[in-house]
């Protein structure tokens, strides 16, 4: 299309298809259909629509809590309820005060799906034409839109939000919009965007270490002054945002207490390790040790923080100290303060430390859902979307979200989601061009592509074949977890190496930096594309300032990746 | 949406396909295969969506051709969904059942009417995607030794991708993607000059399927003219002889054991069920569909005015009962099947009689898709779905030159709109406007660029002005369509009383829609016929260097 002078066309025609894989998406079952008296996750949503259009606000959070009593934070609340208020004008049978529980009407059924689609076209697809713009400006247009076609093709998202139904996409496109505006140096809309990716689904609080250390070194990399500053500023805009997402249920709209009511719904403390079989540590790992037997529910709490907190530990400590060695440098070099406001150099480390911490809360948190992967599944996306075909970090991203894919089949196989699942895996391995046999041979990602892929393949193989023995009625699952959990810890793992690379890259430019002669600079210009230089130059987008930046410090990074 | 992407068409992605390119002569590459895959996902995903009875239909000649004997296979009543198809058809559903069987007994049960578990769904489905195979491999075959690759490329595309397919196929259920695949490998066959083996197929296909015999005059002459006849009139025997036994063998083949059985009077009643109106239930939108509005507005005419015309008391009967049933003229004189064959004929011979003079493979196509748009227009009892039958030998033509490419363009989103009311379910409705939409935009960007001509004449101006207020109107009609009747429910219940006149505008949303396309496919009739006769001889178009 390049060709013929239609470039203007590729960006619309991108998402007009996309829009249309996720309207034929909307034919499938979706989770708890037909399934009385309960249903599933499509009816809460709808239930929610339906009490915050007739209740008032301060008995959103108390209201009937057997039956799909809301536990989300108020954003969701709000946008429930501007959902239910153009429900109820156009047909008021779909959230009438309990008349209206599950309700399964084809029309019905279409107006949920749109409600995804529209919420998806305003806050998400926004958030990638941006992202593709800001953290991709340096790359070819044509790049650009592949990207923005990988992610948009996502398989695991489409399956969840419209397959399954749920909202994740507007969590995620609010966390992406902090990255954006966080990669433009508008650090504090950037904050302010998390927090709105907060209040609307908690489970943003996988990525809250990565964004609240960037944030940190930021302040460190600037300077005790101007770095001071910006922390009191962040520090108000995160609190003033909060009080404004609670607004309605605090003095003088509700009493004090009112408050504590979705705060005790949002985090389920009594609720234990894990519930349904899910690809992480504890189920994995419960196999052998039995954790459930013999530990408490407190003490079991205590470790999974720990852990957690184990887990996202490097790549704090990496931002950290990208922080501390930049601005030691930058002493010495006498940076604009301008310029460093604007642009932050160890921006590339942020998608890692984002990946990092979501999956060691996936891996090792408390009542962690199969579908909290698409957390960590954002941010591996953004990096491989622009990765060419032969780096290590597309092959990765690849793997990861193949088997997320996977991990989730018992939850899709439920959901009457089977076809869609192998359409979408299909479609969208087809459209990045994705093809395991052709990895790097001999390489480790190699090898743990193939035992994975030939792992589920024949897992999927032996459940259409045999039915599971009566004394093992999940035998499948868990088979499907003990597949599943090692390739996330592998990646887990592989976040961390790549961020201390990326971050070692950085921070040793202070020492580095003088002996770096102009001749080194442009040879390694020269071979910048072919060293797979891309994914960790994401943050090098501003086209503007590109020339300098990028010389300096991608000889350095590419020293390091090569 | 594939042809964006050189950078997957580089990509390690054709390890595959040059695994396959060793030993398949075809070459397929991999902008293809990504189309192919594509649009698989997509009709995958689509496996959920509405059925219409066809599927039953379908579903319950799998039992048929099963569990009988072939003796009483156009005999069998159990179902009222009786087979209606030729004897190739009806093989066709015998070869399925026996892999139906291994997916699911239950499917070939004859009793089992109305059975819709999801294996047979998965099952009927899939084999509508495999079929449609045949139409794959017929569109890759035209961008081989094709003219202009790039541009066949485009059209091969759209045909494969044609929203017509995924309306009629892949969601309301046929198999037309699979015949339309015979039909396209025979007109191959034609251009490739292998027109023994394109007579042969045509003959194959109407055995499958009998309504292309709406085609069938403009494959007599071409093949008469062209094959059996040599440039001089003279009679080339041994090319009449081999064509003439290859088609009665493919007969014998589909008509011989009813023939032994002798149950050919039975078969022909099943397939040509005379006892029909002139219009099908949803008028398509052809001449008649037009005249029959006329009526009934004059109808209404006099009926305020009280003029002193004579009215048809079984035509006013018919107005009330809206679209549904016979329609009889209440005030126009009254029309016979014999009538509508006349005239369908005479529209078919003008056709035919310049054929006859130019017997080029361009102007073969070009005979076929007036021939298959006489007989939609004019035919009696005509259904909607028939339009496939104009708009996909149409979509050949479509790169020739502007005066092709505007009429395809009309035609098509005329065509591809009427089929529109085939789904009324919200979802499916929504994907077909986004699918087609979708589909005309990826399809006249590019093309539209290539045959650009400047207008000649003040003339043209004007009719290019007036085409594009045409198909500005569609959206405008889509909104009155989807509006109205949810407005006219609401006006409905503020008045109080059910039937305040607004029952007998039910139909008026499929009316207007019947009405408006018609308009657009009788101005592209006109269009091509005109072209057809009064295009000079020494245009160079690319299929012109196609003898």
């Amino acid at each position: 299309m390049h060709k013929r002078g239609m470039k203007e066309l590729v960006v619309p025609g991108v998402i007009a298809v996309s829009v249309l894989v996720r309207l034929v998406m909307g034919l499938a079952s979706y989770s708890g259909w037909n399934t009385p008296p309960m249903f599933g996750d499509y009816e809460a949503q709808r239930h929610w629509m339906e009490i915050t259009l007739h209740l008032p606000i301060r008995q959103w959070y108390t209201y009937d809590l057997q039956y799909w009593g809301l536990d989300y934070p108020p954003l969701t609340a709000y946008v429930s309820w501007l959902c239910g208020l153009i429900a109820h004008w156009i047909e008021p049978r779909w959230v009438a005060l309990n008349q209206s529980r599950g309700i399964e009407t084809p029309a019905s059924k279409l107006f949920m799906r749109l409600t995804v689609v529209i919420l998806e076209l305003l806050v998400y697809i926004p958030a990638l034409v941006m992202f593709a713009r800001v953290w991709q400006g340096s790359r070819s247009k044509r790049t650009q839109e592949l990207a923005l076609l990988t992610i948009l093709l996502q398989p695991a998202l489409l399956l969840i939000d419209h397959g399954h139904f749920q909202y994740n996409s507007v969590m995620l496109g609010l966390t992406l919009f902090a990255m954006n505006f966080f990669a433009t140096g508008q650090d504090l809309l950037g904050a302010f965007c998390f927090v709105l990716s907060l209040g609307f689904k908690q489970m943003a609080l996988y990525y809250a270490p990565a964004i609240g250390s960037y944030l940190l070194a930021k302040c460190l990399y600037l300077g005790p002054t101007a770095g001071g500053k910006l922390f009191i500023r962040l520090a108000m805009v995160t609190s003033l945002s909060f009080i404004l997402l609670f607004l309605p249920f605090l003095p003088p709209f509700s009493p004090l207490s009112t408050v504590l009511h979705p705060i005790s719904r949002i985090f389920p403390f009594s609720r234990g390790l894990f519930e349904d079989k899910v690809a992480n540590f504890w189920c994995a790992s419960n196999v052998v040790f039995r954790w459930k037997h013999w530990a408490s529910t407190y003490f079991l709490l205590k470790l999974s923080t720990l852990l957690t907190a184990l887990g996202f530990l490097p790549s704090v400590v990496v931002l950290l100290r990208a922080g501390i060695k930049l601005y030691m440098a930058s002493i010495e070099d006498s940076v604009q303060r301008k310029e460093k406001l604007s642009h932050t150099p160890f921006l590339p480390l942020l998608p890692y430390a984002l990946l990092t911490s979501s999956l060691s809360f996936f891996l090792f948190s408390f009542q962690v859902h199969e579908k909290s992967i698409l957390l960590a599944l954002m941010p591996v996306t953004l990096l491989l979307s622009g990765a060419p075909v032969d780096s290590p970090v597309y092959s990765w991203g690849i793997l990861v979200n193949n088997v997320a894919v996977f991990s989730m089949w018992p939850l899709l196989k439920r959901d009457g989601l089977a076809v869609q699942y192998i359409a979408t895996l299909l479609l969208w391995n087809r459209v990045i061009g994705y093809n395991p046999v052709r990895l790097p041979p001999k390489s480790f990602i190699q090898f743990i592509s193939m035992g994975a892929y030939a792992a589920a393949i024949a897992l999927h193989v032996l459940e259409w074949v045999i039915t599971p023995p009566a004394r093992y009625p999940d035998l499948f699952s868990v088979l499907n977890v003990l597949i599943s959990t090692p390739v996330f810890v592998v990646a887990w793992l592989w976040s961390i190496k790549c961020g201390i690379e990326v971050g070692w890259a950085l921070g040793g430019l202070g020492g580095e930096r003088k002996n770096a002669s102009d001749e080194k600079v442009t040879v390694v210009k020269g071979s910048y594309r072919q060293v797979g230089g891309r994914a960790v130059s994401l943050g090098y987008a501003q086209s503007r300032r590109r020339e300098a930046d990028r010389s300096r410090a991608s000889s350095v990074v590419a020293d390091a990746v090569s | 949406m594939t042809k964006d992407q050189p950078e997957i068409a580089n990509s390690p992605s054709t390890g595959f396909s040059s695994a396959i390119r060793h030993w398949f002569s075809w070459n397929i590459e991999a902008s293809e295969w990504d189309i192919f895959w594509a649009s698989t996902a997509l009709k995958l995903l689509l496996f959920p969506s509405y059925r219409s009875t066809d599927f039953e239909v379908h579903r319950n000649w799998l039992a048929i051709t099963h569990t009988l004997p072939i003796s009483k296979w156009y005999f069998d009543t159990t179902s009222e969904w009786t087979l209606d198809y030729p004897p190739f058809f009806a093989y066709f559903e015998k070869f399925l059942s026996i892999f139906a069987l291994l997916v699911d007994p239950k499917i070939v049960d004859l009793n089992n009417l109305n059975y819709d578990s999801w294996t047979v769904v998965a099952y009927q489905r899939a084999t509508v995607i495999l079929t449609e195979l045949v139409l794959g491999t017929a569109v890759l075959g035209f961008i081989r030794g094709s003219v202009e690759p790039p541009v066949q490329r485009i059209i091969s595309a759209a045909l494969f991708l044609h929203p017509g397919f995924l309306i009629v196929d892949h969601i309301h259920f046929q198999y037309n993607g699979f015949m339309f695949g015979i039909l396209l490998w025979s007109i191959l066959m034609a251009r490739n000059g292998n027109k023994l083996v394109s007579g042969i197929l045509f003959a194959v296909l109407l055995n499958f399927k009998h309504i292309y015999i709406y085609l069938a005059p403009a494959y007599f002459i071409y093949l008469l003219r062209s094959f059996c006849l040599s440039p001089a009139g003279r009679i080339q025997t041994k090319n009449f002889l081999s064509l003439a036994n290859a088609v009665i063998a493919v007969f014998v083949v589909s008509l011989g054991p009813f023939v032994l059985m002798g149950q050919i009077p039975q078969l022909l009643s099943r397939l040509f069920p005379f006892t029909r109106g002139l219009n099908h239930a949803y008028w398509a939108p052809n001449f008649w569909a037009l005249l029959t509005t006329v009526d009934r507005v004059l109808l209404r005419y006099i009926k305020q005015t009280g003029a002193d015309i004579p009215i048809n008391k079984f035509g006013v009967s018919s107005t009330s009962r809206g679209l549904v049933g016979d329609t009889v003229f209440s005030v126009l004189p009254d029309l016979k099947p014999i009538h509508a064959l006349v005239i369908t004929v005479a529209w078919q011979s003008i056709c035919l009689i310049k054929l006859w003079r130019n017997p080029t493979y361009k102007s073969f196509v070009t005979a076929l898709t007036l021939c298959g748009w006489s007989s939609f227009l004019f035919g009696w009892h005509v259904h909607e779905k028939a339009v496939l039958l104009v708009l996909i030998p149409l979509s050949l033509l479509a790169a020739e030159r502007q005066a092709y490419f505007r009429t395809f363009v009309i035609a098509s989103v005329a065509g591809i709109f009427s089929l529109f009311p085939l789904l009324f379910t919200p979802t499916e409705s929504i994907i077909e406007v986004a699918y087609s939409t979708l589909w005309i935009a990826f399809v006249y960007a590019p093309l539209s660029r290539r045959v650009y001509e400047y207008p000649k004449s003040i003339a043209y101006v004007i009719m290019d002005v007036l085409e594009k207020v045409y198909l500005a109107g569609f959206p405008f009609l889509l909104l009155f369509v989807t509006l109205f009747p949810g407005w006219a429910s609401r006006r409905r219940q503020d008045n109080g009383e059910p039937d305040a006149g607004y029952s007998k505008l039910e139909f008026l949303p499929l009316m207007a829609t019947s009405v408006y396309c018609s308009i657009g496919l009788i101005w592209g009739f006109c269009r091509l016929i005109f072209i057809y006769h009064y295009e000079e001889t020494t245009y160079q178009g690319q299929l012109n260097e196609i003898r």
